[in-house]
């Protein structure tokens, strides 16, 4: 079952495409004064400029992580350019119509349709591309609602009060190196608030595209879910295939006041380099969330893109009988590393959190999970259950477990699990007298291990996803 | 008192060192461990091997002498009571009148003959990973006595080896070495017993103490490790096992906690087919720092681990454990399992625990495992509606929490050493609170 799997395995990136957009690109190198600039062209007021630069001095003190068991050359932050954004968008579009029409064809390639006539049912889409949001849609519709979902440079000047209140409460600017730099840096992004008691009436996307060479994306994705509300976040992204690796580093902060909930499910397919490891993305991303009194946040993520990955979205479930959920999927092929995870601080009494993350490694590449659950003093009641499995495929590949757990109070209930193991002969032997070809095989097993991630995820995702996961296993079988 | 720099440790430590009469044969081991020790960075918060074990309270200590053999009155029962070949040291002297029996190849280095310390020489610190056991420098740099257990090819010891150290408080805070290598050749089997131990008396001492264990193909060896000493000593512990093809290795380890100890395991799977069972067991109470450090190194395919340890952590006590897998990427069909599993008694007791997996290879089966909670509460209605009061209720659950791994033991006078041991322990109310 080797040959005829090899070549079944790489279907190529089907998003590597490049477009040939005009762009406005700030030239490589990262001072004070690319800070100043990327706020001036923000037309960001003064006190967003001086937090930048509260980050950004705080940075220039901070040392790159070097903890995650991943391996990657030194980046060069100095030689990225830290903007970029469409010439078109000089002077912001007012309505779709106005839009550079090769930006829209973009996105069309990619399946993220930006007409609102034909859209996915229900979806609200905000299309990030390389630094810039360049259009988000059913705007007129969530504003009925109350919801507010725009991009985040434009809540800067429309809602100061809102992000000055929130922004950095979750993730603070000194958090660590890269949300250091996102601070400084960072272009655009979502902002999305929900209003005392109101559901969201649709799913909330942001899709987010890297397309100029040499660039760094750094954006912001902040949620503010109030009292009792409820909201549905997907996030998407994609880039084109180059030689060079480029640095994607988001920092995504969510905020659930007493009773709210907040769902966010990420499918991220960044390039992942060539079958000689050539190229890809570096993800850095920091996530976290807050849950106040009765709240819940559930992240949910397929991993199956980027070079390297370092991501741990967090809950901390500071309100008593808060829920904190982590769903994880994270497949590595080729010459892919990801140290990936998550943690759970409970603070508040009854606070519950569950963690289920798959990984699944194939080819030459590493997945390591790595996860904290910490239960402080005064987290009595506290109950985490965690469960990490990881599937091998081929004897080149590397699977690790690095999970922390802390406890201080004993009347919590700590669970932890793990599991590695390979495809096993006996199900390849079942499915195959079944009739099912080696590959079929490998990816029937393989979205049954990942099933229970799949299933939290909404509908048109977790298709995606498991087509997505068909994709990147292809040839791996072995 | 005031804080030592770690500079200032490293040195007072080598100084001890110098301080010593040894044996010519032994100085290129003693030389490089001082190298290693020097140049080894001081754990901070950020080692990760680390993170959780404070040194402050050893920095503190200034011992700065070598223990000396000072005389002790043990309690009742202190010692195992069994027919065993017996080797007694006080504060890392030995101590000849409380030693017994004698047998070929079991001998101090000091006593060795010329072949023994060919043998020595060949083996002495070169099991021992000074990579992730700083403190094996150390030992390696302070060599100067030790136990050699010499096992020739399909020899049988018939009588245990029962190594016990004693600690007993000296006017100035003093230090002990400990030093055991043991070298089972091929289809050799024995047992081995150490037995830390102290009189009843508030300790003042450092312990480093390192275990050196290579286990031929086909060996078997048997290995128990008690650390039972009053709660203001420090001891660092390390135990290195190598097995050849074929080997066993069945451990068990068990730690009352004291101000602060610290040992790690690391046994390294280099032959085909070998096994290893370790099972361990940790009280830490009061305000102690116990930290248990594995390391399961699977080097060659075939062999497989089972790896339990259970903990019960008291008062405002803390414990650390780390158990990590790591699986090369040859070692093909390896069978790997760990189990962590913690109970914490009070509002102030601290649990650290981190299971780790590192795998390369894909033809494995590997899982992992820990809790961390209180006594069940159905367990605990059940045993009240019989009429168990409270805390005989807890006493019980707490003692069967750990019983399951004492009662198994092969050896029954460790069993029934531990069993009357911690019966008097639990009695005292730590650990049913």
């Amino acid at each position: 079952m080797t040959e005829q799997v090899e070549s079944l395995i790489r279907k190529d990136y089907a998003a590597g495409f490049h477009s040939k957009i005009e762009s406005d690109t700030l030239a490589p190198g990262l001072d004070e004064d690319v800070v100043r600039f990327i706020s001036a062209k923000k037309e960001e007021p003064q006190w967003m400029l001086d937090w930048r630069l509260k980050a950004f001095r705080a940075w220039q003190e901070m040392e790159e992580p070097t903890w995650a068991h991943v391996h990657y050359p030194e980046i060069d932050f100095k030689a990225l350019s830290y903007y970029s954004a469409p010439k078109s968008m000089a002077d912001k579009p007012q309505s779709l119509d106005e839009v550079d029409p090769e930006l829209l064809a973009t996105y069309e390639k990619l399946g993220i349709p930006l007409h609102e006539q034909a859209t996915l049912a229900g979806v609200a889409v905000d299309a990030v591309f390389d630094s810039v949001s360049v259009v988000t849609t059913y705007r007129a519709k969530l504003e009925e609602a109350g919801v507010i979902f725009c991009p985040i440079s434009e809540a800067i000047k429309r809602f100061p009060e809102l992000v000055k209140k929130y922004l950095g409460s979750v993730v603070p600017q000194k958090d660590n190196f890269y949300a250091a730099l996102n601070s400084a840096v960072f272009s655009d992004g979502s902002f999305v608030y929900i209003p005392k008691g109101v559901r969201c009436p649709m799913e909330l996307s942001t899709y987010f595209r890297i397309n100029e060479m040499n660039t760094g994306q750094f954006e912001r994705t902040l949620i503010v879910a109030e009292e009792g509300s409820y909201v549905s976040y997907l996030e998407g992204c994609t880039a084109p295939m180059r030689d060079e690796n480029q640095l994607h580093a988001a920092v995504v902060e969510l905020v659930a006041l007493d009773d709210a909930q907040i769902k966010y499910s990420t499918v991220q397919n960044w390039y992942p380099g060539d079958k000689e490891g050539k190229g890809g993305i570096y993800n850095f991303v920091t996530k976290r969330g807050i849950c106040h009194r009765n709240a819940r946040i559930s992240w949910t993520q397929v991993e199956t893109g980027s070079a390297v990955t370092w991501k741990y979205p967090s809950c901390i479930l500071k309100g008593d009988n808060s829920v904190g959920e982590f769903y994880s999927v994270a497949l590595t092929n080729n010459f892919q590393q990801a140290d990936t995870g998550t943690k759970m601080i409970h603070l508040g009494k009854n606070t519950r959190s569950t963690i289920i993350a798959k990984g699944i490694s194939a080819g030459r590449s590493n997945s390591a999970y790595r996860g904290l659950v910490r239960i402080n003093a005064g987290a009595s009641g506290a109950r985490n259950f965690t469960q990490c499995d990881s599937l091998l495929i081929g004897d080149r590949c590397g699977a690790h477990t690095f999970p922390y757990i802390e406890s201080k109070n004993p009347s919590a209930v700590i669970e932890h699990e793990a599991t590695t193991s390979k495809v096993s002969d006996d199900q390849m032997f079942l499915c195959q007298q079944r009739g099912l070809d080696a590959e079929k095989a490998v990816s029937m097993i393989v979205n049954g291990f990942c099933r229970e991630v799949f299933k939290e995820l909404p509908m048109e995702f977790a298709v995606e996803a498991g087509k997505l996961l068909e994709v990147s296993l292809e040839g791996s079988v072995g | 008192m005031s804080e030592t720099s770690p500079q200032d440790f490293k040195h007072l430590a080598l100084s001890l060192a110098g301080a010593q009469d040894s044996a010519p044969w032994l100085d290129s081991l003693r030389f490089t461990g001082t190298e290693q020790w020097l140049e080894a960075q001081w754990p901070g918060r950020r080692t990760e091997l680390w993170k959780y074990t404070p040194l402050a309270s050893l920095q503190r200590g200034q011992f700065a002498s070598w223990g000396s053999a000072q005389a002790y009155t043990l309690a009742e029962h202190a010692l195992l009571s069994l027919d065993a070949i017996r080797l007694v040291f006080v504060n890392g002297q030995f101590d000849a009148q409380a030693s017994a029996g004698d047998v070929a190849g079991v001998v101090r280095f000091s006593k060795a003959d010329a072949a023994q310390q060919a043998l020595i020489e060949a083996r002495l610190g070169k099991i021992v990973d000074t990579k992730r056991h700083l403190f094996a420098s150390l030992s390696n740099a302070w060599t100067q006595d030790g136990v050699l257990v010499h096992v020739p090819k399909n020899t049988k010891l018939e009588l245990p080896i029962y190594i016990v150290h004693v600690s007993t408080p000296e006017a100035t805070p003093a230090t002990a070495n400990h030093r055991v290598l043991v070298v089972l050749e091929e289809s050799a089997q024995a047992e081995i017993i150490e037995h830390f131990i102290s009189d009843e008396q508030a300790q003042n001492g450092f312990v480093n103490s390192l275990t050196e264990i290579q286990v031929g193909a086909n060996a078997h060896l048997s290995h128990y490790r008690m650390n039972l000493e009053e709660e203001h000593i420090i001891h660092i512990g390390g135990v290195h096992i190598n097995l050849a093809s074929n080997a066993q290795y069945l451990g068990f380890t068990l730690s009352e906690g004291s101000q602060l100890k610290r040992i790690d395991y690391q046994i390294c799977h280099k032959g085909k087919g070998a096994h290893a069972g370790l099972n361990g067991v940790y009280l830490p109470r009061n305000e102690h720092l116990l930290d248990y450090h594995t390391n399961v190194e699977h080097e060659a395919p075939h062999c497989t681990t089972s790896e339990v340890f259970r903990g019960i952590i008291a008062d405002s006590a803390r414990a650390v454990f780390n158990g990590r897998i790591h699986i090369h990427p040859d070692a093909q069909k390896t069978l790997a399992e760990l189990s962590n599993k913690n109970l914490l008694t009070s509002d102030k007791a601290e649990v650290d625990t981190k299971p780790e997996l590192e795998i390369y290879a894909d033809d494995v089966k590997c899982a992992h495992g820990a809790t961390v909670s209180q006594l069940d509460q159905t367990s605990m209605f059940y045993l009240r509606s019989r009429g168990l009061c409270e805390k005989q209720a807890r006493t019980m659950l707490s003692f069967g929490f750990i019983n399951e791994l004492l009662q198994d033991l092969p050896q029954q006078a460790v069993r029934e050493h531990l069993h009357r041991h911690l019966t008097q322990l639990f009695d005292k109310d730590h650990f049913a609170s």
